[in-house]
C-alpha cells in the first residue's frame, strides 16, 4: 500500500513540476503554452548533452537546463507570445506550433543532419541518462522498500513548489505578478512593467519545465515527442486546480497522480489514464471554475 | 459593379466545378488521393462552422471522425472476404479469432465478450446510419451538459481535448472488441443498392466529390439561416443574446452536433476511400492538425477552411514525396502556422476578403466618380 502510495506521490511531483510553470503562466499572463511540454523535452536533451559532451551528471544538469529553457522562454516570449496578449485561443494555437518547431528542431539536430553533421545525443533516436549510483540503490526503512529516485523527485518537486511560493508571496517580483494576476490594467497604471514581468514570468515557468525534464530522463527514455502528451497532462491539472492557484496546483497534482497510481496498481496502465481524463472531465463538468480557484477574477 | 456577394458567389462557383471537374484530368490513383483531400476538406467545413461561427473550439473533432470511421469500418471488415470465411456461421473478424480463447465459439454472437456488439453491422446501413447518429449521440450528450452547465471558452477545449485521448484510450485497450493499436485493416467495399464503391473509381470520387459540394451549400445556407445569425450573435456577446431571450446553450448544442454529424460522415468516406480504421484517427496531433488547416485557411470562412484542409494536405502529400523535406515538412508547417496566426488572424480566406474588399469599394467609388462627371 505505502509503495503504491509513494508512486502515486512521484507521479504526481512530476505532475506539479510540469503543472506549477504552466499555472502561473496561465494565471498571470493567459496564456496557454502548448509548447511547455517541449520545454521539458528541450530540458531532458540538455541532460543527455551535458552527460555526453561534458560529463556533467545529473545533478549538475538541473540548473543546466533550469538556465537553457530560462533563455529559451525568454526568446519564446518576444518572438511570439508577446503579440499575442489577450488573443487566448491564437497562444494556444501559436505555441503549438512552436512546439513543432521545437520537436523537429531535436530530430533535425537542429538542421545540420541536412549537411550530414551529426551531435551525438541528437536525432529522432532514443537516448537514456545515467542515474548517479547515489540514487540508483534501493533503501530499506523497517520492511518497506525506498526508491532513492522517486524520493529525490518529490524532494526535488517539494523544494521548488517552496521556492515558487517564496517567489510568488515574499518578494517584490511576486507581488507584482499577482497585480497583474488580479488587474492587468490597473497593475500598469501602478507602475509597473507588465511588459518585463510577463516575460520574466514566462521565462521562469519554461525553467521550471526545463528542471522537469531532467527529473523525467532519469526515469523515461528521452525522446522528440515525449513532451507532447506532458502537457496534456500538465493542463489538466492547471484546470482541475483553478486557475492561478499554487494551492489547487498542488492538491490536484496530488489527486490526479495518486488516481493514477491506485489504478495502475489494480488494473494496467492504460485504464488509469482513461480514469485519469474521465476524473478531469466530471470535475470540469462539475466545477469549471477548478477546484480551488483564484477569487477575484 | 462588383459586389462581394457577387464574388463570393463566383468562389464558390468556381470551386465547385475545379472539385466535379477533376476526373477528366486525372487517373484513377490520383482521384483516389484527391477523393481524401476532398474529405480533410469536410473536417475544415465542420471546424469553421464550429470554431469560426459558434465560437466552439473543439480540440478533439477526431472524437466524431473516428466513431464514424470506426462505425463503418465494423460494418465493411464484416463483409470483407477473409470475415466471411472464417469458418463459423457468419462473418467473423480476424482478430478476433487471434484473441479468442481456445474453444471459443467461432461466431459473432460469442466469440469474445462483447463481441455481440457486432452483430447489427453485419448490415451496411446500419453501419452507415450510425457512422452519423453516433458521432451527433455523443455532441449532443457532451453538448448539452457543458453548455448548459455554463462551461464555456477554454475549457470546452480542454474537455474535448481529455475526452477525445480518453476514448482513444479505451479503443486501444478493448483489442478483442476494436482491433486496438493495428485498427481495422482488410475491409470489404461499400456496397449500395446492389453497387459496390471501390475506393480507385470515378464513382467513389463523386461520391466524396458531391457529398462535400453538398455539405458546403448546406452549411453555408445554415449559417446564413435565422439560426445562423443567432448563433454568431452569441459567439459575440453571449450575455446579450441570453438577455434578447435566446436559448444558447441550445443553439451551442445544435451547431456542435451539426459539426459533429459533418465531421462523422466525413470519417465515413475516409474508410470508404483509404480501406482502413486506426485509433490514429482520434490522436491530439490529428485532431489539432484539423484546427491548423481551418486557421491556416481561415476560419471564419467555411470556403476557406475548406480549401485550406485540401491545400495543406496535397503539399504535404507532393512535399514529403521529395527526400529533403520528407524530415522538414513538419517543421515548414510549425513555423508557417505561427506566421499565419501570428500575421494573418484571420487566415488566408481573410487576406483574400481584404483585397476583394478594396476590389469593390474601388469599383463602387469610381463609380460614384463616374456619375459626378
Amino acid at each position: 500500500m505505502l509503495d503504491t502510495i509513494l508512486i502515486g506521490l512521484s507521479l504526481g511531483s512530476i505532475l506539479l513540476l510540469v503543472a506549477l510553470g504552466l499555472s502561473i503562466i496561465y494565471g498571470s499572463m493567459g496564456v496557454i503554452n502548448m509548447a511547455h511540454g517541449e520545454l521539458v523535452m528541450i530540458g531532458a536533451y540538455s541532460t543527455v548533452l551535458a552527460q555526453i559532451h561534458m560529463g556533467l551528471s545529473l545533478f549538475a544538469a538541473i540548473p543546466l537546463a533550469f538556465v537553457v529553457c530560462f533563455a529559451l522562454g525568454l526568446l519564446i516570449e518576444k518572438f511570439v507570445v508577446r503579440r499575442l496578449y489577450g488573443r487566448l485561443f491564437d497562444t494556444l494555437l501559436a505555441t503549438w506550433g512552436v512546439a513543432i518547431l521545437l520537436q523537429q528542431a531535436i530530430r533535425l539536430e537542429f538542421g545540420l543532419s541536412f549537411f550530414g553533421i551529426h551531435i551525438a545525443g541528437l536525432g529522432p533516436g532514443l537516448q537514456s541518462v545515467k542515474v548517479p549510483d547515489l540514487l540508483s540503490e534501493p533503501i530499506f526503512i523497517g520492511e518497506f522498500l525506498i526508491q532513492p529516485y522517486r524520493a529525490f523527485i518529490i524532494i526535488i518537486s517539494i523544494l521548488l513548489a517552496v521556492i515558487t511560493w517564496l517567489l510568488m508571496y515574499k518578494t517584490r517580483m511576486g507581488q507584482q505578478i499577482r497585480a497583474i494576476m488580479r488587474n492587468k490594467d490597473m497593475a500598469a497604471a501602478c507602475g509597473i512593467n507588465v511588459r518585463k514581468v510577463n516575460a520574466l514570468t514566462f521565462a521562469y515557468g519554461a525553467g521550471l519545465a526545463g528542471v522537469a525534464g531532467v527529473m523525467m530522463s532519469g526515469f523515461k527514455t528521452v525522446m522528440p515527442d515525449m513532451g507532447s502528451s506532458l502537457v496534456v497532462d500538465g493542463f489538466l491539472v492547471v484546470v482541475v486546480g483553478g486557475v492561478g492557484s499554487l494551492v489547487g496546483t498542488i492538491v490536484a497534482s496530488g489527486l490526479l497522480g495518486q488516481v493514477n497510481g491506485i489504478f495502475a496498481a489494480l488494473s494496467n496502465d492504460i485504464i488509469a489514464r482513461a480514469i485519469v481524463f474521465g476524473v478531469v472531465i466530471a470535475i470540469i463538468i462539475w466545477r469549471p471554475q477548478g477546484l480551488l480557484n483564484y477569487k477575484g477574477r | 459593379m462588383l459586389k462581394h456577394d457577387h464574388l463570393r458567389i463566383a468562389a464558390y462557383a468556381i470551386f465547385i466545378v475545379t472539385v466535379l471537374s477533376l476526373p477528366v484530368f486525372f487517373d484513377e490513383f490520383w482521384l483516389n488521393r484527391a477523393s481524401k483531400y476532398l474529405v480533410y476538406g469536410m473536417l475544415g467545413i465542420a471546424i469553421s462552422l464550429c470554431w469560426g461561427y459558434a465560437g466552439i473550439l473543439n480540440l478533439g473533432q477526431g472524437l466524431f471522425f473516428g466513431a464514424g470511421a470506426y462505425m463503418l469500418g465494423m460494418s465493411l471488415k464484416l463483409a470483407s472476404p477473409t470475415s466471411l470465411q472464417q469458418g463459423g456461421a457468419g462473418p467473423v473478424p480476424d482478430f478476433m479469432l487471434w484473441n479468442a480463447e481456445p474453444g471459443a465459439v467461432t461466431d459473432l454472437c460469442c466469440i469474445n465478450s462483447g463481441s455481440y456488439l457486432w452483430l447489427p453491422f453485419q448490415s451496411q446501413a446500419f453501419g452507415f446510419i450510425m457512422a452519423i447518429v453516433l458521432p451527433v449521440l455523443l455532441a449532443f450528450i457532451l453538448g448539452s451538459v457543458m453548455f448548459r452547465k455554463g462551461v464555456s471558452g477554454v475549457f470546452i477545449s480542454i474537455i474535448t481535448l481529455a475526452l477525445v485521448l480518453l476514448v482513444r484510450l479505451l479503443v486501444v485497450d478493448a483489442q478483442a472488441l476494436t482491433g486496438g493499436f493495428n485498427g481495422l485493416t482488410d475491409l470489404g467495399g461499400l456496397t449500395f443498392g446492389g453497387y459496390e464503391f471501390d475506393p480507385y473509381s470515378v464513382a467513389t470520387y463523386y461520391l466524396a466529390a458531391v457529398s462535400l459540394i453538398l455539405i458546403l451549400l448546406g452549411t453555408r445556407l445554415l449559417v446564413n439561416s435565422r439560426a445562423g445569425l443567432v448563433m454568431q450573435g452569441i459567439r459575440d456577446d453571449e450575455n446579450r443574446a441570453k438577455y434578447l431571450g435566446f436559448d444558447a446553450a441550445a443553439y451551442q448544442t445544435f451547431f456542435f452536433c451539426v459539426s459533429a454529424a459533418i465531421s462523422g460522415f466525413a470519417g465515413l468516406l475516409y474508410v470508404v476511400t483509404s480501406e482502413f480504421v486506426s485509433p490514429t484517427f482520434m490522436d491530439l496531433a490529428f485532431s489539432i492538425s484539423m484546427v491548423i488547416w481551418a486557421a491556416v485557411g481561415g476560419r471564419g470562412s467555411l470556403l476557406g477552411a475548406c480549401i485550406g484542409a485540401i491545400v495543406i494536405n496535397m503539399l504535404g502529400a507532393t512535399i514529403s514525396e521529395s527526400e529533403v523535406f520528407v524530415e522538414s515538412w513538419q517543421a515548414i508547417v510549425g513555423l508557417f502556422f505561427v506566421l499565419v496566426v501570428l500575421f494573418m488572424p484571420n487566415g488566408m480566406a481573410g487576406v483574400v476578403h481584404g483585397w476583394c474588399r478594396r476590389l469593390t469599394t474601388k469599383s463602387s467609388k469610381s463609380e460614384i466618380g463616374g456619375q459626378l462627371q
